[in-house]
């Protein structure tokens, strides 16, 4: 039984489809409202369908929760949204009669040998790419409606109950919240140190070379690596990092015990685990820093630290961009094999992030299904953190002379 | 170097790589059977003896050991290698697994195999010389599913020369003459000399010993042993009883935590860096506890696991693991895994694997052969050299009492539903549930009853999803 | 650039003592984890738990530990050969494709290299679970093929080469086309001698993911005599029980990260110059 029978909510995708092309039609591309209403009604209809039909329209039977409910409208928004947006591109192309599959650029020197050969010299990278990223995309979108267990001899259809159970689901919602602050105090961290130290080696002084050579060397070293050194230097019983500590003012710190203390060790851990990396990036950044702007601001009385950050630190941030993305990257991702061997996620779940808890569901505990609904919910968090960065920083990104 | 001659290095090594990706394997001819065993100490070194041994008698297999680190990887590994469809032809899993193994179709039982036989491939078949508490554990309805291998039970170990210099005089045995010792440390502990009274690895294990200890069950329906169970027990009152204790250990101060779960690894170092003076953990680790001692310059005596004083203490359940045969298209692979694992564990090699481990002697045989130990005999264990050498002479079990605490603890122990063990599909994800309940209220302080009434919750969830998945 | 070059930074940063503190410091913290790691691969537990911070004389037993008991050396064979098959076919693979985009014109270009885009957004390890059942339904469990194949394609690799090709002048293909080479001949002949820099700045990169891999390799290599050496490395750590100590854990660890460590300290300017020209649009 339904509480909204599926005809229902296929109508009124297709009204409010109808509604949002006509207008655009009519406002936008000049086109009649008609053939807007039309466009939209049935593109409306598809987007509804295209997330609906897989799912059979579970989320509005009359059993479900409201959560449920208001996933399957954000799915179908969603779905709608992705239709409208295509149609929108074609149908005035359409009629217009351009060819939709020119090539936008005139390439220089091109060869003049038909569609085969290119498209044999890309066959082997779109084939790996479709079977070992895109396929298993839409393996997980399956897997995530299912009750599924590694092993297990049968699997049920449960609708969305693996996205839906997530916001109740304490142990989750505590390791969004550690995924988020440690990648935030990673990515400050991170940058902020290697900023000062590549400032301080990008210097005219003696043996600059070799100390750039000296410090980022880190970056080659494995996170499962950087672990294990870790573990020895914090270890409770033979940690030499406590016995310097103990012995020179007494002082023990709970490396790995203390939920409170242990995410920053493996912030530490990362920190040095990434920040030969971003030197490396900041010091080629200054390297085209140009100086004569730094001369004028000189001789009009700015002091370093104005000049730093009013000339410098600016001029820098196409390359600052670039590293919080991939230094997310990295808090998100490859400090898996650091947690792993350094804190296996504890103590109380304090260092178990996304990743790890991805990991943890899936291949230890075997529950196929939330593994798979959460690593989507992981991807679409991973989208967002780099949509939004990359909006901001176009804004204020100043992309150098 | 010239940049020609770089790029011509640059292909050469593209190419040799290719080609080494590409090798083929080579071909074989005898029956291979693989195992895979969840040690890498010198557990995993006497292992590889014996199956070169029995290869040498037996030329027609080629038994090969691969080792995992721990029960819960190879696991995964095993169920992963399933889906890939490659399993290998034996895997020791540990207790907890044993009904999720039943109802994965994976395996071929014991029994089965042995279809009344006496002898298979050479080697007696020989079940009814397995101890009784091993026996009552593993056997279902009378029959074997797997061959019993390593069998443990969690037993104290006491570093008496700290005990002396702290005061201590007899090692505890229940909670409360364990809570005065560890006061009695406290001063010890002040001066910086130790970081604490007691360590174990926290693990559900200890948690599911307690339990028993108070005769309490741990799921419904006799605790699986009756009927299929359809619910987790985490809030009785032992349960509850039991985390408090942990909880009390902790927050006085007198419990050490490495702050990783089921290390077994760190609490044993902390207690071989003479950092704690008591330990409990796995009479596996009798032999390898006692030589470190000896190394360092330390004694130490074994002793059985402490209980609650004020409720008694009904029994242990047994510990450890057994070896599980996958189902094969081929039934002579199946017989010749089989007929390895009654090698494996015959009267001499049971006992040489308690005298080298500690872990509890399985065979009614070996216990008698153990007791007379003969002059000229192969049972013991070099470590360093990897080959067995000779025990001496005489009553193994009067000669070095520490490895006898197991054994005892697991004979005198009555056979209630509780002690035999609970059996159910979810066992092993309920033990890290329990695991991190007790984690959590440790170092965040909560209460043991609301704590595990959350645990409960959850892991009454999973059961119930895994019975949708694998039960009508 | 050189010290004339650039008067303003003279007098813009008086104490330049200042500086080298603040490096001499950042490089002693950075060492110092590897450097101790490096003093106990060479000592006994007894050593460890002593904190002597020395040279230890348990070297010899510590190697033999890692090599022949734990058997490092079979796990490194198998990173080496994995590593060096993933960086070859990316850049072989990259190579034809940054050809197709940048010297053919067909038909829906744009939504093909929409496909490739995309493929920068989706981390492998968010797929992983569903990509093992895929590989594993290919039968690949426990191979290279498994560990290489799935990684052969490189969507920075494409764009590396489309980004260097689009600079190179036109009239190098248009004069290898009037002396009638085809497009391989052309790629083999003219184009890859000439993009040597780019090739090996997509190689570093490469290497050094292929090499430091962990997730993937833990879940689809069962078989040990197939294992890659991150992965090997936690036999080690679990050796500590009884037996090991902490001398051949840090060992292993060391030994893990030599190749990785030799390529990046020496290639350096091709990793970085790889990166970047992937970055500038």
């Amino acid at each position: 039984m339904y509480m909204i029978s599926p005809l229902i909510v296929v109508v009124l995708a297709a009204l409010v489809g109808a509604l949002v092309m006509a207008y655009h039609f009519q406002r936008r591309q000049a086109l009649s409202l008609t053939l807007g209403a039309a466009v939209g009604a049935g593109a409306g209809v598809a987007g509804a369908l295209l997330v609906m039909v897989p799912l059979n329209f579970c989320t509005f039977e009359a059993e479900r929760q409201a959560l449920d409910f208001i996933f399957g409208v954000v799915l179908i928004v969603i779905g709608m949204a992705i239709v409208l947006i295509a149609a929108n591109w074609l149908v005035p192309r359409l009629v217009r009669r351009e060819n939709l599959l020119a090539m936008a650029d005139t390439q220089h020197g091109a060869f003049r040998a038909g569609v085969l050969p290119p498209l044999l010299f890309l066959l082997p990278t779109l084939g790996i790419l479709g079977l070992f990223l895109y396929y298993p995309m839409f393996d997980t979108f399956r897997l995530s409606t299912l009750l599924a267990r590694l092993g297990a001899p049968r699997s049920a259809f449960i609708c969305l109950d693996n996205f839906t159970r997530l916001p109740a689901d304490p142990t989750y919602m505590r390791s969004l919240m550690t995924s988020f602050s440690m990648a935030f105090a990673i990515v400050i961290l991170a940058l902020a140190l290697s900023l000062l130290i590549a400032v301080m080696a990008y210097q005219p002084i003696r043996g600059a070379r070799i100390y750039r050579t000296l410090l980022v060397w880190p970056y080659a070293l494995s996170p499962v690596i950087a672990g294990i050194i870790f573990r020895l230097l914090f270890n409770p019983t033979a940690g030499v990092l406590n016995y310097v500590t103990g012995s020179l003012f007494g002082v023990r710190i709970p490396w790995l015990l203390d939920p409170g203390v242990a995410p920053w060790t493996i912030i530490l851990a990362s920190v040095w685990n990434i920040m030969g990396f971003n030197i490396l990036f900041y010091i080629a950044g200054l390297q085209n820093v140009p100086s004569d702007l730094q001369e004028a601001a000189a001789i009009d009385g700015a002091n370093a630290f104005q000049r730093f950050f009013r000339i410098t630190f600016p001029l820098l941030s196409p390359i600052t961009f670039f590293l919080v993305v991939t230094n997310t990257t990295y808090a998100f991702f490859d400090t898996f094999g650091l947690i792993d061997f350094l804190t296996g996620g504890g103590p109380v779940g304090s260092t178990t992030t996304l990743m790890y808890k991805v990991y943890e569901l899936g291949i230890v505990n075997r529950d196929l299904g939330k593994a798979a609904a959460q690593s989507l919910v992981l991807f679409m968090i991973v989208i967002a953190v780099t949509v939004i960065q990359f909006r901001g920083s176009r804004e204020r990104v100043t992309y150098g002379a | 170097m010239t940049k020609r001659k770089f790029n011509f290095l640059f292909v050469l090594v593209i190419i040799a790589s290719l080609l080494v990706a590409i090798a083929p394997g080579a071909a074989q001819e005898k029956t291979d059977i693989e195992v895979w065993i969840a040690f890498v100490d010198f557990r995993l070194d006497w292992a590889v003896d014996v199956a070169n041994k029995f290869n040498e008698a037996y030329p027609q297999y080629n038994v090969t050991i691969q080792e995992y680190t721990d029960y819960e990887p190879l696991l995964d590994a095993y169920t992963l290698a399933q889906e890939q469809g490659n399993p290998p032809e034996v895997i020791q899993l540990f207790e907890v697994g044993t009904q999720f193994a039943l109802d994965s179709g994976w395996f071929r039982a014991v029994s089965e195999i042995v279809a009344g036989r006496e002898e298979i491939g050479g080697q007696a078949v020989a079940f009814d010389d397995i101890v009784p508490v091993v026996s009552g554990y593993y056997t279902i309805g009378g029959d074997w599913s797997s061959v019993p291998w390593n069998t443990s039970t969690p037993i104290f170990y006491a570093n008496t020369n700290l005990m002396e210099q702290a005061g201590v005089e007899a090692i505890p045995t229940t909670w409360q003459e364990l809570e005065a010792a560890c006061e009695q440390f406290q001063p010890l502990k002040e001066a910086g000399t130790i970081a604490g009274c007691i360590t174990w690895p926290n693990h559900g294990w200890f948690y599911e010993q307690w339990l028993a200890q108070q005769n309490e069950l741990l799921v419904n329906n006799g605790n699986g042993r009756e009927g299929r169970p359809s619910e987790v027990n985490l809030t009785s009152d032992a349960s509850v009883n039991i985390v408090q204790f942990h909880k009390d250990m902790y927050d006085k101060g007198y419990y050490v935590y490495s702050g990783v779960q089921r290390d077994w690894t760190g609490t044993v170092q902390s207690f071989s860096s003479q950092q704690v003076p008591f330990i409990m953990t796995s009479s596996a680790s009798a032999g390898g506890i006692t030589n470190s001692a000896l190394e360092t310059g330390f004694d130490v005596v074994t002793s059985r696991m402490v209980y609650d004083g004020e409720v008694g203490w009904t029994g242990n359940i047994i510990g450890g693991a057994t070896m599980w045969i996958t189902a094969q298209d081929d039934p002579a692979v199946e017989e010749g895994a089989l007929a390895f694992l009654l090698y494996f564990n015959n009267t001499e090699n049971a006992a040489s694997w308690h005298a080298a481990s500690g872990y509890v002697p399985i065979r009614d045989s070996a216990i008698t052969l153990l007791e007379n130990v003969a002059a000229d005999n192969d049972l013991g264990w070099d470590i360093d050299n990897k080959t067995r050498n000779a025990l001496p002479a005489g009553n193994w079990f009067e000669l070095n009492p520490n490895f006898r605490t197991a054994s005892d603890q697991l004979g005198e122990s009555e056979l209630t539903l509780a002690t035999a063990g609970a059996v159910f599909g979810t066992f092993v994800e309920t033990r890290n549930i329990v695991t991190q309940a007790i984690e959590d209220v440790m170092l965040l302080g909560l209460d043991p009853a609301e704590r595990l009434a959350a645990a409960e919750a959850e892991a009454n969830v999973l059961l119930g999803e895994y019975n949708q998945l694998y039960v009508e | 650039m050189t010290l004339a070059a650039r008067p303003g930074w003279r007098r813009m940063i008086p104490k330049r003592w200042y500086a080298h503190l603040i490096l001499i410091t950042a490089v002693f913290l950075m060492g110092l984890p590897l450097f101790y790691a490096v003093i106990v691969s060479t000592q006994g537990n007894a050593d460890v738990f002593a904190y002597r911070f020395t040279f230890g004389d348990q070297l010899e037993r510590n190697w033999n530990v890692v090599m022949n008991v734990r058997g490092l050396g079979g796990y490194m064979v198998n990173s080496f050969v994995v590593s060096m098959g993933i960086m070859a076919a990316k850049a072989v693979l990259s190579l034809l494709a940054g050809l197709a985009f940048v010297y053919f014109r067909f038909p829906g270009k744009w939504l093909v290299f929409g496909f490739v885009l995309l493929t920068l957004m989706m981390p492998t390890e968010v797929m992983a679970i569903a990509l093992f059942r895929i590989v594993s339904g290919l039968g690949w469990g426990d191979s290279y093929t498994g560990l290489i194949v799935p990684f052969m394609a490189s969507a920075t690799g494409v764009f590396l080469f489309r980004q260097h090709f689009s600079n190179i002048p036109a009239e190098l293909s248009e004069a290898a086309q009037m002396d009638g080479a085809n497009p391989l001949q052309f790629l083999f002949r003219v184009l890859i001698p000439i993009s040597w820099n780019a090739i090996a700045a997509l190689c570093v990169i490469q290497f050094l993911y292929a090499w430091n891999q962990y997730i993937w390799p833990l879940m689809i290599v069962q078989d040990r005599s197939k294992q890659v050496v991150q992965v090997g490395l936690r036999t080690l750590v679990a050796g500590v029980e009884t037996g090991d100590s902490f001398g051949p854990i840090m060992l292993g660890a060391v030994i893990a990260s030599i190749p990785p460590l030799v390529v990046f300290i020496l290639l350096q300017k091709q990793f970085m110059s790889g990166f970047a020209l992937t970055r500038d649009k």
